[in-house]
């Protein structure tokens, strides 16, 4: 009787407590509390139910339409078995084991760019959403309603949010997007319960600096150390975005990788993935975090597959390179620094009479997430070899866009890249175009991604073979999830405007 | 807000009775009514502005709807509703769901701001025909005849013959550089032995789809038959990693004198 009772009040603790740091610091299997699942970014589960052996039984538990025209972008949230997904506006809390709705938040009509939302943050039973117009929504996990609404930036100016937020401690913290006029990227931390700022950082100075770049628009959520108790983040192209000449010299921090204190926002170190970028290639892929042994050294690492082509693995105590290597076809650099960043060659800017550029503008990846298998110590990338064509002239003036930029041909293939080395160990062709989709790995060696014909593909993390496959009847845009809930192991996926969760068969 | 309207009811009337949209120079400004385009560029801001750029002069790699064909032969949205409703897979644009109503403020939005960016006299932002003309014909017609091998497959007085004529400017570059929609020609054989040829349709890991020269479409699991793909835009993927940006200048002021 009693057992009973401590185990009905473990179960109401739990419901109650929502998340906590240390759930965010160490996730339990039954959640996924972060948009990374946890703090490190590597998109990697524990879990082992699914194997390279089992993979191939593996079906539908149920599906989730949200009848949305926007398709579904969001990495869903997994806490007390309640799943919350988004789209711009929108807002859903599904029961995980039915996949039925529980509730639905819709934010008013609003006039920002509508173009993604990543999902939700959440910080004990509250959720922390971010819509088209640049507000803050704080809302309450168990109905959905609104607590508060700030506004953390001026969209009247141009600015548009789409990230999920990062919670470290009570610090709730936020980027936003922009590359239409303009405007300084930032970082702002606010508190959890009221919203108020607590401290905010700035990219790039303000507009109308002379001979200084705005943008670094901070449009993806960063990765988190709590020993080294240091945030990284990755900050986005500079504008104008395609003329570089108002902006000359290096453009910090643009097209960078920053550590930055979540305490106060102050700046530890920073490092250019492409720097004076005239091509739109933000950095704000993930910035992977990897603890493990480099050239005999055991290593606290910062690992990055950037849009403009380049893997680099660098030292996170202090952002100095390790290793600075391609992992496709890239034509726009001279060659690499010694602090490991590529040296721009100004015959690529964008010209009138046009530049073949390798990747193109979307980039050799994009904001999907990559993942790191700590076994194999492969980094599993979504890549994009492809061309693109750049046009800049004086007519295009000296704001936001000035320029044009067009695709030429590309294909998709998920590249298995070796961190020590930065050697290509397999690939994977996914088709043409591209494919977009995030990747997640397991540790019984198992990996998913999607193809361009709107697969979702299980494959062999060792060797990239295909262990599993369903049509999904649209491109994965986002990036799949882990959790287990009475003993099954799901993998949560999304195609169009449709969830999926997919698990084994129930053992008669 | 009577006046304009009426003017805009008058014109909505007319211009059907003309049949085809009249040439790009000789193209009237068609007015729409002030809320009508309000109501468009709202819409416009919140789905279409961030690959089509604010201005829908072009954005992040969404093409300059202000010089698109489509939209100068457009007629009140009768060809930009089908494309947004259906979208672009291919080109990867989604397809949106609007109604009539909002069709018809898109379509007013963007034929508004065509004629804004026509009146930019010189100083019009994007890619204009006279700024491919940097490139050396002689030098573009060795490349065709040499190093590029285009001659391998085409010909200055076969099927490029006329090749000025059909395309211009950005368009023609853009072929020329990568030939998008060109179909392959897969054969595929049966574990019988039978084999059926067509150009084709669907393909991935798991599946070839093909249409056969009668329209019949056919398809099987890749790892149930034997597959070989005749693929001729694949020459000019492996030119991509070969040209240096004054063979593409070159080759363009080659091509610009097929006619």
């Amino acid at each position: 009787m009693r057992l009973i009772y401590l185990a009905i009040l473990s179960i109401t603790c739990a419901a109650a407590q929502g998340v906590t740091q240390k759930l965010l610091t160490n996730p339990a299997p039954d959640s996924w509390p972060g948009y990374h699942g946890d703090y490190s970014g590597r998109r990697h589960s524990n879990l082992t139910q699914i194997t390279p052996e089992n993979a191939g039984g593996l079906q539908l538990a149920w599906a989730y339409q949200t009848n949305q025209t926007n398709a579904l972008k969001c990495s869903p949230l997994l806490v007390d078995g309640v799943l919350y997904i988004t789209v711009p506006d929108n807002v859903w809390a599904v029961d995980a084991r039915s996949g039925h709705m529980i509730w639905k938040y819709t934010y008013p009509a609003n006039k920002g760019f509508h173009i993604g939302s990543r999902g939700v943050a959440m910080y004990g039973n509250w959720l922390y959403f971010m819509t088209p117009d640049a507000h803050l929504i704080s809302l309450n996990a168990s109905d959905g309603k609104v607590r508060w609404d700030i506004p953390v930036a001026d969209s009247k100016k141009g600015y548009w949010t789409t990230m999920t937020p990062m919670v470290v401690r009570n610090h709730v913290i936020v980027g936003v997007s922009g590359d239409f006029d303009n405007l300084t990227g930032f970082l702002r931390s606010v508190d959890p319960e009221t919203g108020k700022t607590q401290w905010k950082w700035d990219a790039t100075p303000p507009a109308g600096t002379p001979n200084a770049s705005t943008g670094g628009m901070t449009w993806m959520t960063g990765t988190y150390d709590p020993d080294l108790n240091l945030i990284y983040w990755g900050t986005g192209n500079p504008t104008p975005v395609l003329r570089g000449k108002s902006r000359p010299g290096d453009d910090l921090y643009t097209c960078s990788i920053v550590a930055l204190n979540p305490d106060n926002g102050k700046l530890n170190w920073a490092f250019q993935p492409s720097p004076h970028d005239t091509h739109d290639w933000d950095a704000v892929e993930t910035p992977v975090l990897v603890d493990g042994d480099f050239h005999g050294q055991q290593r606290k690492m910062l690992m990055q597959t950037s849009r403009n082509g380049y893997f680099f693995v660098l030292d996170r105590t202090n952002g100095k390179s390790l290793l600075t290597t391609t992992f496709g076809p890239t034509n726009w650099a001279k060659g690499v620094d010694a602090k490991g960043q590529p040296i721009p060659n100004p015959d690529k800017d964008p010209a009138p009479d046009g530049r073949l550029i390798a990747p193109d503008e979307g980039g050799m990846t994009n904001y999907r997430s990559p993942s790191f298998d700590p076994k194999t110590g492969l980094f599993l990338v979504d890549a994009h070899p492809s061309y693109g064509i750049y046009f800049a002239k004086p007519s295009d003036g000296e704001f936001g866009w000035a320029g044009a930029d067009y695709g030429v041909w590309g294909k998709a293939v998920l590249e298995a890249i070796d961190y020590r080395t930065g050697k290509i160990k397999w690939s994977h062709e996914l088709g043409p175009n591209g494919s977009g989709a995030g990747v997640l790995t397991t540790d019984s060696g198992v990996l998913f991604t999607g193809d361009n014909g709107g697969n979702v593909i299980a494959m062999s993390t060792a060797d990239g073979k295909t262990l599993w496959h369903a049509g999904e009847g649209a491109g994965m845009q986002s990036s799949p999830i882990a959790y287990e809930l009475d003993g099954r192991e799901y993998i949560v996926t999304s195609a169009g405007s449709v969830m999926f969760a997919w698990t084994l068969p129930r053992k008669q | 807000m009577l006046m304009p309207l009426t003017r805009w009811l008058l014109l909505a009337t007319v211009l059907p009775l003309f049949g085809q949209a009249p040439k790009l120079a000789a193209a009237p400004a068609t007015f729409f009514p002030p809320a009508l385009v309000e109501a468009g560029k709202e819409q416009f801001t919140q789905a279409c502005a961030f690959c089509h750029g604010r201005d829908a002069a072009g954005g992040e790699e969404g093409p300059d709807l202000t010089r698109s064909k489509l939209v100068t032969d457009d007629v009140n949205g009768n060809l930009i509703g089908p494309v947004v409703r259906n979208g672009r897979a291919d080109h990867g644009m989604p397809a949106f769901n609007v109604s009539q109503k909002e069709l018809d403020s898109l379509a007013a939005f963007i034929h508004t701001q065509k004629s804004f960016m026509e009146s930019q006299k010189g100083g019009r932002r994007g890619v204009d025909v006279s700024d491919l003309q940097t490139g050396n014909l002689e030098a573009g017609k060795a490349y065709f005849n040499g190093t590029g091998k285009c001659y391998t497959c085409h010909s200055s007085t076969g099927d490029l013959g006329d090749i000025a004529k059909r395309f211009e400017g950005l368009k023609l570059m853009e072929r020329m550089l990568y030939p998008r929609g060109a179909k392959a020609t897969a054969t595929v054989t049966m574990p019988s032995g039978e084999t059926a040829t067509g150009t084709v349709f669907y393909r991935d890991e798991f599946t070839i789809a093909i249409t056969e020269k009668s329209g019949r479409h056919r398809s099987w699991f890749t790892d149930l038959v034997k597959v070989s793909i005749s693929d001729p835009a694949q020459a000019h993927v492996d030119l991509l990693a070969k040209y240096s940006d004054d063979d593409i200048h070159n080759l363009m002021a080659y091509l610009q004198t097929l006619k």
